[in-house]
This record gives C-alpha cells, structure tokens and sequence, in this order.
C-alpha cells in the first residue's frame, strides 16, 4: 500500500506543472470535443418508448431498487470524505491521534464503497437507457454537454481519492499533512461537484427549464440551473453529512455490542460518540434546508405544492414526522445515556433536565404528528363538525407543525450543550453572567417561536410563510449560532471535575445508533418517493408525460414496503463493504490496535471531551 | 386477500422473525439485523395503516362530439374534468370553505361572463382576483392561478368549454356554452402548446 502510494508520489513529483496543465489541458479539449463529434451526426430517432420487464416485477420497481440503493451508497461516498475531513482536521489541529485513525478508517472504507456506487451507477443507466429510451434521449439531448462535465469531474475523483487513501501515510509529517488536506478538501470539492450535477437531472424533471432558443450548451446551462436545483443541492449536501455521520455511528455501535477487549469497547464508544456528534451537527440544520426546498416548490409551481403537502401526499408527512421525532428521540437518547454512563455522578445532576426534555420531545413529536384531517366515518365527521377534530384539527396545520419543529431543534441542541458541559465547571470570571445570557437567550427564543407560532393562526398564510416561519428559522438559528461559540470559549478555561470513562455504555446504546442511522436512511428513502410522487403522471413534470403502465404513483404503504426493503438491502451493502475493509486488519489486530501509541486518556477536543491532554 | 392484507402480513412476519431473533440467537451481528428487521417491519406496519391512496393519471375525457347532444351533456363532462384533470378542486370549493386556497366558486357562473372565465383560464394573470376575507389591504391569494390550457394541466378548448358549462349549471344560470362550438378532432387545440414527445425543444416554462 505505502509502496503503491510511492510510486504515485513519485509520479506525481516527476511531472512540472507545465506538464500537467499541458495534459490536463488536452483531456479538457479531448472532452469538449466529443459533443461536437457526436452532435455533427444526425440523432437516430427512438421509437421505441418503454421496454419492460414484468418478471423482475416491472420496469419501475427495478429502477425504484436501483436507483434508491445508487443515491444511498452515493450518499454515503460524499458523506463519509467530508465526516473523515473534519475528522483529520480535527486530529491535525488538537494532536489527538485518535481523530486522524478514525478519518484513516473511514478513507479506507470509501475505495470499496466508491467502486460499489459506479457499479450500481453504471447498471442504473444500463436500465434506464433499455427500459426509458425515450425519455433517456429527451434527457441526453439537453443534457450531454454537463454528462462530459460529470466524466471529468469523476476522473479528477477518482484521482484525488487514489492520492489521498494512498498517500495517506507518505504524508503524515510537516508540510506533506497540509498537502494530504488539501487533497482532502479537493477530494470534497469535486465530490461536491460530482453530487450536483446528476442533482440538476433529477431537479429538472420536478421543475423544468427548457428554452428553445440558443446553443446547446446554453440549453443545458438554463436546464441545470432550474429553481429547485440549488435547494436540493444544499439539503442533499447536510443530508450526506448527517448519513456519513450516523453510519459511522451505527458501524461503531455495531461493533461495540461484539468487541471482547476492553480497548476496543473505549474505541468503539468514542467512534459512536463522534458520529452521533457529527450526525445531530448536521441534522440541526437540515430541516431549514427542507423548508427552503419546499418555498421553492410552491413558488415554481403551486399544484406541485399543493400534491406535497395537501394532496394524496399529505400522509407522507405524518410519517415523515414519526422518522424524524425517533431520529431526534435517538439522538437525545444517546445524548442523556452519555450523560448517564460516561459521567460518572452526573445522573442524579441531570435527571430533572433530561426527564424535561423527554417530556417537551414526546409533546412536540405528538403535535408534529397529528394530520390535518382525520379518516373518519360520516356519523363520526358529522359528531366532529367535519373532518378536523375540535381541539386536535388546531395542531393539524404548519403553524403548529413549523413551532414544534423549531422547538424540537431547540431541545436538542440544548441536550448537546448539557453533554459538552457535563463534569466540567467553568473557572472563567465572567461565566455566571454568560451562563445568565445563554439561558435568557434560549428561553427567550423559545417564547418568540411559541408566540409566532400563535400568532400564525390569525394572519393570511402568506404573511405565516414569507415572514413568522422565516423568523422562527433565523431565531433558532441565532440561538445555535450564539451559544455553541460561548460555550467553547467558556469551556477552555474550564477544570474537568469528572474524567469521561469510555467504554461503559450499555448494550441499547448500540441499539440506539444503529436505530438512529435506519432513521436517516429510512428518511432519505420516504423523502425521495416523495420527490418523485410531486411529478404525478409527468417523467418531466408539464414537458413529457408518463404514458406506460406505470404513470401512477403507488400508494404509501406499498411504497413503505419498498423504502424498507431499500433500506435493508442498503444496510447489508454497508455491512459488507465494512466486513470487506476491515477484513485485512483483523490478521494484524494484535499489533494494530495502535491504541498504545496514542496519548494515554487523551479526550475528543470536539463537544463532550477534555481540553486536558 | 387484497394488496394491503398481503403486505401487512409480510410486515407482522418481518417484526415477527426479528423477535424471534432477539430472543434466540447470541450473535451480535444477526442481533443487529433481527432489531432492524423489527423498525423497518413496523415502519412499513405504520404506512400501511394510514389512508391507502395511489395518485392515478387523470382519465382522459373522450369527446365523442356525435354523442354529446345538448349543453347538459358537456356540464356533466366539465364536472368531471373540474375534479380530476382540470385540478380546480385542488384549491378552489365550491361553498364556503376556510381550507380553500383561492375564491370561492360557488356562483361564479352567474357573476362572470363565459368570456370572461375563459380568459380567466388561458390568461389567469390579465385579471386578479384579491382576497378581501383578511384585515389590512386586500392581497393576492397563496395559490397563483396557472396557465389552465397549457401543461402540466392542459386542458384543450372542449374541455375549457364543457368546465364552462358545468360552471354555469352549478350556478343555476343557462348554460350559454352550445355543442356546436365543440372542434372536432383535428382541429387546433385552444392555446396550441407542442408536447415534448413531438420535439424536445417545445416548451418553455421558466419560472
């Protein structure tokens, strides 16, 4: 490995920089060049619109598995470099060994996982050209020129990724680890890349730009550039972060429950520590990127809203806010269980606040899960006076629904400052008056979000949207934003009165990650029929129709059963591509624990550790 | 045993074969699978007890001209089309409704002129309609009324014309809308809008 990471230095440290403009310039100019090659002949003409397969249970239902299970393992390739950039940085920056294992581990995973995702990705498009040819050619008509794109970008990947897992070792020490980071943040840019291309084929079929004026690039350019492509770029980059995170959670609370050392149980704890972190830092903000995403659906098209949130999709949503009030549940849970186990005294400390907050979570998760309507039989709507409850209907609709979502963010943000603050006692002068200032700040946000909230019911639901759902987003955020960089201030003066111990966990604390990552997982599937669904009976929604067998959207629960069927299946392919990854280590486990080699005690400079070395 | 029954069965025998898991066998790693066997059986155990409904294409409203007679016979066409291709009921009642996005279209038949509905319906933003039911100054409503004779909706002159009639009749009012000036088949469509299928450069819908 370190050998093969040689030669690739060495081939790269033979080559000037003129070199590799020259080359670099020629595959650019290769490239551009093909459309011009291709467009230079007269497209054949498809006649044939849809093939099927009604034995592997229809053309739709193949591509649905295809497809769901490719954005999944995609999902989890751009998460994962991002979470193990972070975690590089992290280890780089506080000299804790610990981080920069955890960044090596996950890079490890991301060659297999990489190769997993092209291969799905290449028989996804196998399918789609053989069972949608028409709409395939519709697609690459406008869209040929960012396919090249996306072939460049894959390469320079591909590329990146190679120096980056190989180089990793070759590039440990001065000015060689700022070089490895930033191969790590290219590696991320081009990921990034790679992500919102395809994103702007999948956007344009919800929201469609198409001109018919101008040169093919120009074409292109206005359909990628469609009004739902950017939010969806945004909500799909946290969302991969928030699956990177929670997969590594669930794979260290997996093998946490299975270690027999007790080195490994400290390990493994403090992975499953790291990975909620970075799953619940992600998940805070990935609501507001929802409601962007939805503003954005209603403004290019109000049917299209309409069918989401009001129409035969408005149950989606009821299960929507179960997924998401478990995945916060979880979280929170393992928030308090740390608390509990890995702080010693802490739990009579905190019993109060945590039996609080479960109780302000099961309030809000009740209020976000009640339907707008009810299903009722006519004698019973006749005894409601309709088919909204007399005292339920009211917390049926988004102004109820936007209140508790905020709230609920508000409560778990606070659960991961208690945790970062818990065994630690401020020796900062000036710490009872900030103390003061974050609590005023939190109660006093929470009040305005009710209050607006309120307020929602009497005021026209454009003014509820374009202005109280806003200011309930941005109060939150500036709680976020004003109390997470206080506490670190206040917390590096601190003394730790009670030193973490890792590795005490109880069982259900792996259960508790694991569930958390099915959650997450369960949401993205769930959420992308949803996408899909808006278009109704349209491959491209109001350009060209879905005329095969297929046109309808299938109800949720025959969809439920196929997001549970993706999930497990998706679930087994991240097994197996950790079961292959770490299968090397496990003959040189022994040696390789690396455990001695690393400071002794040392605790995560991120939220919950000692700044103590 | 219907599609639902099944699925629900397959459900209760996945949370099944996931405690049986967790009760008999030591293995971490098929412990692991059976719980998550367990979440996902009773997720899909939720989903399936919520109301079932697929979204199906609207059916599209054949008009048989020889067989449409009278003006009756297009305002029970135009009825089906207000509920299901046409959208309409998406946010418009009929009667007074608080859920309802846009005005109310009970009477509208006999308040507007059929050329002024049609325009209303072709060239939704000539003409806007505030809502005056809220304090302060009088505002568009939430939902924009769309380009009725152009997709995603589409509906073709007939259907406009037979929605028309149904909307006089609900009012009470004669329907001014007559079988002779349905087109025949062949004929150009209302606002002609090239579909995608002709050519893949045929409709512009920048927002």
């Amino acid at each position: 490995m370190l050998h093969q990471g040689g030669l690739l230095l060495k081939l790269v440290g033979g080559m000037t920089g003129r070199t590799w403009s020259v080359v670099t310039l020629a595959m650019l100019a290769g490239l551009v060049g093909i459309p011009a090659l291709s467009w230079a002949q007269d497209a054949t003409s498809v006649t044939t619109a849809y093939r099927d397969i009604p034995q592997l249970g229809g053309s739709r239902n193949i591509i649905w598995v295809i497809a769901q299970l490719h954005l999944l393992l995609a999902g989890f390739v751009l998460g994962v470099p991002i979470f193990a950039w972070v975690c590089e940085i992290v280890g780089w920056r506080s000299g804790d060994k610990r981080y920069d294992k955890l960044a090596k581990e996950f890079t490890k995973l991301l060659t297999s996982a990489y190769a997993t995702t092209a291969l799905f990705g290449g028989i996804l498009l196998f399918f789609l050209i053989g069972l949608y040819p028409k709409l395939m050619g519709y697609l690459t008509d406008i869209f040929f020129p960012s396919f090249v794109v996306y072939c460049v970008l894959f390469l320079l990947e591909t590329v990146t990724l190679y120096l980056y897992w190989y180089g990793w070792d070759a590039m440990q020490s001065g000015g060689m680890k700022r070089v490895h980071l930033f191969l790590g943040f290219l590696l991320n840019i081009f990921a990034f890349f790679i992500m919102i291309v395809p994103n702007s084929w999948a956007t344009f079929q919800a929201s469609p730009v198409v001109i018919s004026e101008g040169s093919d690039i120009a074409r292109a350019w206005a359909a990628t550039w469609n009004p739902t492509w950017w939010p969806v770029n945004v909500h799909r980059l946290i969302a991969n972060v928030v699956l990177g995170g929670f997969i590594c959670g669930a794979y260290a609370g997996v093998r946490y429950l299975s270690v027999s050392t007790s080195e490994e149980r400290d390990h493994y704890d403090w992975m499953g520590y790291v990975g909620n972190f970075i799953g619940v830092f992600g998940m805070l903000p990935l609501p507001f990127a929802g409601y962007w995403l939805m503003r954005e659906v209603y403004q290019y098209n109000q049917q299209m809203g309409i069918t989401l949130m009001g129409g035969f999709l408005s149950w989606l949503f009821i299960l929507q806010a179960m997924l998401i009030g478990v995945l916060f549940l979880g979280a929170n849970y393992y928030f308090w269980l740390g608390i509990t186990y890995r702080i010693p005294g802490a739990e009579a400390k905190y019993k109060a606040p945590i039996l609080t907050m479960l109780v302000i979570l099961l309030l809000c998760l009740g209020v976000w899960m009640t339907p707008h309507s009810l299903v009722a039989s006519l004698e019973e709507a006749r005894k409601m006076g309709g088919t909204h409850h007399p005292l339920l209907g009211v917390f049926g609709v988004m102004s109820a629904k936007m209140t508790v979502a905020n709230l609920m963010i508000l409560v778990t943000f606070m659960s991961f400052i208690m945790y970062w603050r818990a065994g630690k006692q401020e020796t900062a002068t000036w710490a009872k008056v900030a103390r003061a200032f974050m609590g005023g700040v939190l109660g006093v946000a929470a009040i305005i979000v009710i209050v607006l909230g309120v307020w929602g019911y009497f005021v026209p639901a454009i003014v509820r949207i374009n202005y109280f759902s806003v200011a309930q987003v941005l109060i939150v955020l500036f709680v976020m934003l004003t109390i997470t960089p206080l506490t670190a201030v206040l917390l590096k003066s601190a003394r730790t009165t009670t030193e973490m111990v890792w590795g005490r966990m109880p069982p259900r604390a792996g259960y508790a990650l694991v569930l958390n990552a099915v959650m997450v997982i369960l949401l993205m599937t769930l959420m992308g029929y949803a996408r899909s669904s808006s278009r109704v009976h349209w491959h491209i929604y109001g350009v060209m129709r879905d005329s095969s067998q297929y046109a309808y959207s299938p109800a949720l629960g025959y969809a439920a059963a196929f997001m549970a069927l993706n999930t497990f299946l998706f679930c087994l392919l991240v097994a197996f591509i950790f079961w292959v990854a770490t299968m090397g280590d496990k003959g040189k486990a022994p040696t390789a624990s690396g455990k001695g080699t690393l400071p002794h005690g040392a605790m995560p400079a991120m939220a919950g550790g000692s700044p103590e070395k | 045993m219907s599609e639902v029954v099944l699925l629900q069965l397959i459900g209760l025998a996945v949370v099944g074969t996931g405690i049986v898991i967790l009760l008999f066998i030591r293995a971490q790693f098929v412990r692991v699978i059976g719980f998550v066997s367990i979440v996902l059986g009773l997720f899909a155990l939720v989903a399936l007890a919520v109301p079932q409904m697929a979204s199906l294409p609207p059916a599209e409203e054949k008009f048989d001209i020889a067989t449409v007679k009278t003006p009756t016979d297009m305002a029970a066409i135009g009825q089906k089309i207000f509920f299901s291709k046409g959208q309409c009921a998406l946010c418009h009642s009929i009667g007074p409704s608080e859920a309802a996005r846009c005005p109310d279209l009970r009477g509208i038949g006999a308040k507007l002129s059929r050329e002024f509905i049609f325009e209303s319906l072709t060239h939704p933003q000539a003409y806007i309609y505030l809502d005056y039911r809220h304090e302060g100054l009088p505002k568009e409503y939430p939902a924009r009324m769309p380009y009725i004779n152009k997709n995603p909706i589409g509906l073709t002159k007939n259907e406009i014309l037979s929605v028309i009639a149904f909307l006089q009749q609900m009012s009470g009012e004669p329907i001014s809308v007559s079988p002779s000036e349905l087109e025949a088949p062949g004929q150009a469509p209302a606002a002609p809008v090239k579909s995608a299928e002709s050519t893949p450069v045929a409709v512009a819908q920048a927002r």
